[in-house]
């Protein structure tokens, strides 16, 4: 009866409760008095139901990205994790390779005289879980060598090939505006849990009755599933063809967990919601137009679908009600249905668990309005760890530098015979030439912010030629491995046109853009630069500010007009900025030097130029001068 | 090893694919780039190539799969001790010999120096009081293809170690005081998303061909790769062999080409084709010429031909031009579209 034992935990499935109870579906089942409350209970169960599945299949499914802030609501849901009658390994982020990978234990080896090795964590949680605790702020080569493993089901250690397949949590406490888990692993993890809206007191309401059965039979999926599959997928805007794998892998072990021996409806609902829906990158109506335009950072779900502003007919969210009426045809056996009926089944069923902000990133398309949802795409943070530990080098201890125990160690091991060290049981004998210290990269990586005044007062005459002035330093930029970030304001306030970005090419495809004239909400500029500054700081990025503007501010932060008041506020701004000690640089962009800009330079202790004098040369010159630590 | 995915079984990415199997024929092309988004099959397509090589045979027991054949590029342990024979050609003792397949080494982002370059031998080092090399990453892709997924996102000081062992085939230890060379000779087979973050030129330089990759947009062809992975998943070994007659097929007509390829004909027109291309494209030194060159030799032997055609090199263009076009960095139209333009017109004119 596995059927039945299934059907609590089931319950959140609005399919799966209205055929097997008669009940009408759970999410219309309140008329108008909560839906956010019984989507986040809907939400709720099928994060425990994803727990099921991955105990049914660690492997298969890739593994949980879960996004919750500490809090009662994942404790709740650790709980569950813990309950799983799975082995389950934590690893930290602090991990370090050999115990990652697995490798030489030094501490035995030394002390037996032997080779002791030790299994990596990769290795240990073969036929289990790893769970990563912060999995947003594991570094590279620990979620590089992870996705691998992944992909090959196995450990590669010199040359020699360890099988592992295990299933992956990663707790990811990003805030909005923080880079997520790294894409590579979003990528190869099936079910995207997000439990940030769901309140405590879902908990309570919500009877969670999780049954661990295994289950045993055999799924098959016919070839209409696939289609729907794999057409749903498309009509979301999903490039990657490791997603419609993963949601079959999904809705396959749905239905083995509900007894069933064919992949169902609300198997693929299910599969639908928890993989398909939150990777959504464009609105499912308006599939056609959308489909060039995909970018970059293609798991991240944060970054826009850049560019069109035009929003694919604009389809009002539909309610959750709505959906489950197209959902009505539902025999069980489903390899007689055609794949378009599923399609558009799937297709209602994501669309209910589209992200919220998804319509409205779609509508404001380049501009994203205040960009704080954008935050950084996750591959930003790569190499951006101020201090990120290079390999130790000789040389002795203090002042700064600390010891590198393995290093010396390692050093120190090959000359204990000719120290005279025979006996396993003596120390090691080190000498003051073995030590060796802990190394950090020199170089922070830095981010231009550049705030471009596209104002009627400024521009009009000169957008271009501070559009020119923009190009050369990003070129200079270019040069540096910089990133870059891109604050345009003109109108009622300013805009982040791009958030950081490596990739040149989007950040002149974000100016070329900008079109000119209107006031001059300078305030609000220094203001959203300041935000992406210590957002970037966080990163242990430095940022560095580069203003284009004649500095006659003459909209305030509320978006009316007043010059006074807007000078004003432009001045507190600037000075906080100034207060920073970041760097920066104002390119005065009015035909005469103004004695404004030359005022709020000096307050952003940024260094002044005037653009009618500007030269490439000049400006690299100045650009470096103004780099902090140059 | 894992099992890996056939190649044959792979669907679409005919550019990708291509390209692989035209270095698979003559490795001294360079190595591949792959550049597109997440999810397109890149990884797969590497991983599979092993299946597509032939064994090769290498000195058994020896850590760098020397080359029995090629006494000059021999590693220090296989080098006969008085170091005259391999100049005097004079009969050695002859090197024992095993078959091994050719190595695809996974280089992970974020590896460790240690690991790619080999460092002191611990085990040896404790146990025995010994000082001696273990071997890195880049010994055990000599002879083989080294494969780094992100390529555009791997540390500096990593690329810079590439770039030098790419371009000399030997990889120099100086460390933790060991001093030795070991040969280090790999096909550089690169992928990753450009918007991520830009190569540095002279890794770009370093790989003969670039290809740029999509996932399919066409339904039924999406349902395929799907399904073919899905059955792959399910049963890998069942899914191996059932593909087992096409790779062998594969592997056959890429033997049959290697053999082939030392007789293919280029004519004198179209190596003054390459060079006008090549010149009008404003392509940064000879490197640009010679790997077009191979590569539409490669692609001729592959597909049977005796002399190399302007179709191949139709084909091949793009693939060895893209990325070598002296270009800003700000600019972002397409690159195949430049090479396509270019070569109508060089073509036109001829």
């Amino acid at each position: 009866m596995n059927a039945a034992a299934q059907r609590p935990a089931g319950g959140p499935d609005p399919a799966a409760a209205r055929r097997q109870s008669g009940s009408p579906p759970t999410a219309s089942m309140p008329p108008n008095k909560a839906p956010a409350e019984a989507e986040a209970t809907a939400r709720w169960h099928d994060a425990l139901f994803a727990l099921q599945l991955l105990a049914q299949q660690p492997h298969s499914l890739g593994g949980i990205w879960l996004r919750a802030p500490h809090g009662p609501v994942r404790e709740a849901w650790l709980q569950a994790l813990a309950a799983l009658p799975l082995p389950l390994i934590r690893a930290p982020g602090s991990v370090d390779s050999a115990r990652w990978l697995g490798g030489l234990d030094l501490a035995a080896t030394l002390q037996t005289g032997r080779l002791q090795e030790q299994a990596g964590l990769l290795r240990q949680a073969d036929g289990g879980l790893l769970c990563l605790p912060m999995a947003e702020r594991f570094a590279p080569a620990l979620t590089a060598t992870l996705a691998q493993t992944l992909d090959r089901g196995g450990v590669d250690r010199g040359g020699r090939f360890e099988p592992s397949r295990f299933g992956v949590v990663a707790l990811d406490e990003s805030l909005d505006d923080e880079a997520p888990l790294a894409p590579a692993l979003q990528e190869r993890l099936g079910l995207w849990i997000d439990l940030r809206d769901v309140a405590p007191s879902t908990l309570a309401a919500a009877e969670s009755n999780v049954q661990f059965d295994i289950a045993t039979t055999e799924v098959t999926a016919g070839d209409s599933i696939l289609q729907a599959l794999c057409g749903t997928a498309l009509a979301l805007g999903i490039d990657s063809l490791r997603v419609p794998l993963l949601a079959l892998q999904v809705a396959c072990a749905h239905a083995g967990l509900h007894g069933r021996d064919h992949v169902a409806d609300e198997d693929l609902a299910y599969a639908c919601r928890t993989v398909l829906a939150p990777r959504a990158r464009q609105w499912p109506a308006g599939q056609s137009e959308e489909v060039e335009v995909q970018d970059s950072d293609d798991a991240v779900p944060d970054s826009p679908p850049p560019t069109d502003n035009e929003t694919p007919q604009a389809t009002p969210e539909p309610k959750p009600s709505q959906d489950e009426s197209k959902e009505s045809p539902e025999p069980p056996p489903s390899s007689g249905i055609e794949p378009e009926a599923l399609q558009a089944m799937m297709v209602a069923a994501a669309a209910a668990r589209l992200p919220p902000d998804l319509l409205q990133r779609l509508m404001t398309g380049a501009a994203p309005a205040r960009g704080h949802s954008q935050g950084t795409s996750g591959q930003a943070r790569q190499g951006a760890q101020r201090g990120r530990p290079l390999p130790p080098r000789p040389g002795r201890p203090g002042g700064g530098a600390r010891l590198h125990v393995l290093a010396t160690l390692r050093a120190a091991a090959p000359r204990q015979r000719l120290r005279g060290r025979t006996d396993p049981s003596q120390p090691v004998r080190i000498r003051a030439e073995d030590f060796h210290v802990h190394r950090h990269q020199q170089h922070t990586p830095s981010c231009l912010i550049l705030a471009l005044d596209a104002s009627g007062s400024a521009a009009l005459h000169r957008l271009a030629e501070a559009k020119g002035a923009v190009q050369l330093l990003l070129e200079q930029s270019y040069a540096r491995r910089d990133s870059v970030c891109v604050i345009g304001f003109r109108g009622a306030q300013a805009q982040l046109l791009l958030p950081m970005t490596r990739s040149l090419v989007r950040a002149r495809r974000a100016l070329t853009g900008l079109p000119g004239g209107g006031g001059t909400p300078l305030a609000s500029a220094l203001q959203l630069a300041h935000e992406q500054a210590a957002q970037l700081q966080r990163q242990g990025i430095s940022p560095i500010l580069v203003v284009l503007s004649d500095g006659r501010a003459n909209v305030t932060l509320q978006g009316l007009g007043g010059r006074v008041q807007a000078q004003a506020e432009a001045q507190h701004w600037a000075r906080a900025w100034g207060a920073t000690g970041h760097a920066g640089l104002w390119i005065d962009t009015a035909p005469q030097p103004e004695t404004i800009a030359q005022q709020l330079a000096q307050q952003l202790g940024a260094r002044y130029l005037p653009m009618p004098q500007l030269q490439s040369q000049r400006l690299a010159q100045a650009l470096q001068d103004a780099r902090p630590g140059r | 090893m894992a099992l890996t995915f056939p190649f044959a079984a792979i669907v679409g990415q005919d550019d990708m694919t291509l390209a692989i199997q035209v270095v698979a024929v003559d490795p001294s092309i360079g190595g591949v780039l792959v550049l597109g988004d997440r999810g397109t099959g890149k990884s797969t397509a590497v991983r599979a190539l092993a299946d597509l090589l032939p064994p090769i045979d290498v000195v058994s027991g020896c850590a760098y799969r020397c080359d029995p054949q090629r006494p000059a590029g021999l590693c220090e342990r296989c080098q006969p001790a008085d170091g005259t024979a391999t100049t005097k050609g004079k009969k050695t003792p002859k090197l024992p010999v095993e078959s091994r397949p050719v190595a695809v080494v996974d280089l992970p982002l974020g590896a460790t120096e240690d690991r790619v370059v080999g460092a002191l031998d611990l085990e040896k080092a404790l146990s025995q009081g010994i000082k001696s090399f273990a071997p890195g990453l880049l010994a055990q892709a000599h002879r083989g293809f080294l494969y780094i997924d992100e390529v555009n996102l791997l540390e500096d000081h990593l690329v810079d170690l590439l770039i030098d062992v790419a371009a000399s085939g030997e990889n120099l230890v100086e460390r933790e005081g060991l001093s030795l060379r070991h040969p280090a000779r790999f096909v550089l087979v690169g992928s990753g998303n450009p918007e991520e973050g830009e190569l540095r030129p002279q890794l770009l330089d370093r790989f003969g061909l670039a290809v740029q990759v999509r996932t399919p947009q066409d339904l039924a062809l999406r349902v395929e790769v799907v399904r073919r992975r899905d059955a792959f998943e399910r049963n890998a070994q069942a899914f191996r062999a059932q593909w087992q007659d096409a790779n062998q097929a594969l592997q056959q007509r890429i033997v049959k080409a290697r053999k082939r390829l030392a007789a293919v004909q280029t004519s004198d027109d179209l190596l003054m084709l390459c060079a006008r291309l090549c010149q009008q494209l404003g392509t940064d030194g000879l490197r640009a010429e010679l790997t077009l060159l191979r590569a539409t030799r490669a692609l001729a032997a592959l597909q049977g031909h005796k002399e190399v055609t302007a179709e191949h090199l139709r084909t091949m263009a793009p693939l060895a031009l893209r990325h070598r076009l002296r270009r800003n960095p700000l600019d972002d139209a397409d690159a195949g579209v430049r090479v396509e333009r270019s070569l109508q017109d060089v073509l036109a004119a001829a």
